[in-house]
């Protein structure tokens, strides 16, 4: 039992050491926004995609918004999917298509498969340019975000794109403090990492873009999957495309104001990571393929963040196990060294993430909420381990993926 | 000592240890002195012209003063809203030596000029400055900022430290440093010697000799069934295209990339590391270099031209057109007199105007 310790330990220590690669890097290495300054440029044709799935309190500021949106207006046709909506909806995207003649096409989708893959992939009908950028309905994008997110595309090389997202109601309560924590150093430390190393930044699927032709050789918008944005990632890495991260490309989003909607949000993307983990680490890993080596390990790596809630939870079973049942000595000193190393810098590693996250941010006092990053730790490593049971489960059962839509918080526009 | 006592101390004092860091978190979330969003700029898209809209906007307020001014030829002076002092000039030349003479050389105060403005050398102005019309600036001038509704020129080895922006065409002298945003509504000519970091005009000429190319636009490839079409073509490892050869269609290397003298590409480029542009050719997409790169003379690029370190353009070069203007990015850039760009140029370290080899 004790080397199934040292085994998770050791994967363990291997993010560890990935969390404090990446900081150091954020910190201290040279970072890399290549497409950043192109202010000036012949713009493409754009497609912005809105996915909207019941979203009569958001879907009216995010149209506003990119009504605003500093890019010319001939060249970029805003479609809201509207996803079989029972609400008001379809009435809102009706309104904004009148004041906005031609600037605005919606798609209504009334019957179908659930699911925003789903959705997109029947919008798709409606898309005829080569540069698709997608939303999520809650996000309120800023005037200059539509030529952020477009101007990598110039680059032949890349086929997705991905931008930063930010709370937007940070101050409501603890959940979305912590969770703004979380965001900071997911996107300000992590992803700009995995930028600046030449890694595999994760597309996101909000916030976020695709090349149509990239799109159409990966085979389009997979609607067998929870998170159709990790999947979006590893199929474009394994045709020879790029997803690049944009850390400038900023853009609020509302987080979830209550717990229980938090754990559903982290569960679907759990089982969504590791349905995506089982179809491309193999191929990734070992596969004929053009991503380098070391895209080939940090994808692998990444693919594996959400198996290791219940890994770690493993770990903490095991070592009770094995000081219950007593170790010999030689292992007991290679243990309890082990052990205290890792307690001593290991599990600091996602804090200091985030904590030079917040400090890149230019934010001081919100540092001083990092220990209660310890509750928001422990309900992940319980969410997402149930996550990972329960899909086991279901896989057995032969039981299909469900996809639940995150509850929205935002007082409807008057 | 009573072990039960023993024991809820050391219950006691672990929780209390526990606690501790909790303490100042717990004040944080009660108090919310740090809990806004993080504040993203959402009504601009970081255009150039932004401090100088900004400028205009903030100087409404002397509107009238500048038209009482300049129809009676006198100057004003006063202090505006957030404490700044001002000097609104009638007439442009020789008002400004009263301050400059008061404070060893350094002008401290806003200069609004209602007419053409002219000032002389070996000067440090610490606020904006302003003109209604031309403005003309003497050799080694200091300026925080400056806006010219009309025409703007900058003496040899003056430096701007903020920005710069004119209404007409503005032109920089030998060995000024503009260490800010530069832009201009109609040209830029910058010569040879200057430094910048962010241009922007619809068009920019390095050196007084800088001409369009005089060869038009490509034509546009003969329409080829999609199917037929090479899409993108990934290669692995180093590549040229010949001298003289066309090639159609989207190219990414995945090591050096050389494209020959008088090439035409029919699509966009990216190399993983240096790419190297002899004379002559012409590019119909955006060039894209993870490393270095270097555009030979009289080349002919239409789209956006980026390298993840560093560009050297030599002279007779065009960067985008009139009707289709483009960005030229780099850490650093190196611009031969001659090079002619339609847009904008940024250099987030350096940029330099090089006579031409």
């Amino acid at each position: 039992m004790i080397y199934v310790l040292y085994l998770i330990v050791a994967v363990i220590c291997v993010y560890t050491v990935r969390h404090y690669g990446f900081t150091l890097n954020r910190l201290f290495g040279f970072q890399r926004h290549p497409y950043i300054d192109i202010d000036t440029a012949d713009w493409p044709r754009v497609t912005v995609l809105v996915a909207a799935h019941n979203e009569e309190k958001v879907i009216a500021s995010i149209l506003a918004a990119l009504m605003e949106a500093k890019y010319p207006a001939e060249r970029m046709l805003v479609v809201p999917v509207n996803d079989r909506s029972t609400d008001n909806t379809r009435q809102i995207i009706d309104e904004f298509v009148e004041l906005y003649p031609g600037r605005i096409r919606p798609f209504h989708r009334t019957q179908g498969k659930a699911g925003k893959a789903a959705a997109l992939k029947d919008a798709m009908e409606l898309v005829d340019t080569e540069v698709i950028l997608i939303f999520d309905a809650d996000y309120i994008p800023g005037a200059g975000i539509i030529k952020q997110l477009t101007a990598p595309f110039f680059d032949p090389e890349v086929g997705g794109v991905m931008g930063r997202v930010v709370p937007v109601n940070v101050g409501t309560n603890l959940l979305t403090r912590l969770l703004d924590l979380e965001r900071a150093g997911g996107y300000q430390v992590d992803q700009q990492a995995r930028m600046n190393l030449r890694l595999v930044p994760q597309h996101g699927g909000t916030v976020a873009g695709v090349r149509r032709s990239a799109l159409r050789e990966i085979g389009g918008w997979n609607d067998n999957t929870l998170t159709e944005d990790t999947d979006l990632t590893y199929r474009l890495l394994l045709c020879g495309w790029k997803t690049v991260y944009q850390n400038r490309s900023e853009c609020y989003e509302e987080v979830p104001e209550t717990w229980q909607v938090r754990v559903k949000q982290i569960m679907r993307w759990a089982k969504g990571h590791n349905q995506a983990m089982a179809t491309y680490a193999l191929p990734l890993l070992v596969g004929k393929h053009r991503a380098t080596l070391r895209e080939r390990l940090d994808g692998a790596l990444l693919l594996g963040v959400y198996i290791m809630g219940p890994i770690t939870l493993l770990g903490w079973i095991v070592a009770l196990a094995v000081f219950y049942q007593g170790v010999a000595q030689l292992h007991g000193v290679l243990a309890l060294l082990s052990i205290t190393a890792y307690a001593a810098i290991g599990n600091l590693a996602a804090f200091f993430e985030i904590a030079a996250a917040v400090r890149l941010d230019s934010h001081r006092k919100r540092l001083n909420l990092l220990p209660f990053l310890i509750l928001g730790f422990t309900v992940s490593i319980f969410s997402v381990s149930h996550a990972a049971i329960s899909q086991l489960i279901d896989l057995a059962r032969g039981a299909e993926l469900r996809w639940d839509k995150t509850e929205r918080f935002r007082k409807a526009a008057s | 000592m009573n072990p039960y006592l023993a024991v809820v101390a050391l219950l006691f004092l672990t929780g209390a240890l526990f606690l501790l860091p909790l303490l100042p978190a717990m004040l944080e979330l009660r108090r919310k002195a740090d809990a806004l969003p993080l504040s993203l700029i959402q009504h601009h898209a970081g255009e150039i012209r932004y401090f100088a809209d900004s400028f205009r906007a903030y100087l409404q307020p002397l509107g009238p003063t500048l038209q009482e001014c300049g129809a009676s030829g006198r100057n004003a002076s006063g202090v505006m809203p957030d404490g700044t002092n001002y000097l609104v000039l009638g007439s442009g030349s020789e008002a400004v030596v009263l301050p400059l003479q008061q404070q060893d050389g350094i002008c401290p105060v806003l200069i609004a000029s209602a007419t053409d403005l002219s000032l002389s050398k070996d000067s440090c102005f610490s606020k904006d400055i302003y003109s209604s019309g031309r403005f003309i600036g003497g050799d080694n001038n200091h300026y925080r900022a400056l806006l010219a509704e009309k025409e703007a020129y900058l003496g040899k080895t003056s430096s701007v430290m903020r920005w710069v922006h004119a209404g007409g065409e503005l032109s920089a002298d030998s060995g000024c440093k503009l260490a800010a945003r530069v832009s201009s509504d109609s040209r830029i000519r910058l010569a040879p010697g200057c430094s910048f970091q962010r241009l922007n005009a619809p068009r920019i000429e390095f050196g007084q000799q800088a001409a369009e190319n005089p060869t038009q636009p490509l034509s546009p490839v003969p329409e080829i069934p999609l199917s037929m079409k090479p899409q993108r073509v990934v290669h692995d490892g180093d590549f040229e295209i010949r001298c003289g050869a066309a090639f159609c269609g989207d190219l990414v290397v995945r090591g050096k990339l050389r494209v020959g003298s008088g090439a035409r590409v029919y699509g966009s480029v990216k190399s993983q590391k240096d790419m190297v542009l002899g004379s002559g050719a012409r590019v119909e997409g955006s060039l894209v270099s993870g490393g270095k790169l270097f555009i030979g003379a009289s080349c002919l690029i239409h789209g956006p031209v980026i390298a993840e370190r560093e560009v050297h353009v030599q002279t007779g070069t065009q960067c985008g057109h009139p009707e289709t203007p483009t960005t030229v990015s780099a850490l650093r850039i190196e611009a031969e007199e001659g090079v002619l760009v339609f847009g904008s140029l940024w250099a987030r370290e350096h940029g330099k105007v090089v006579a031409r080899a």
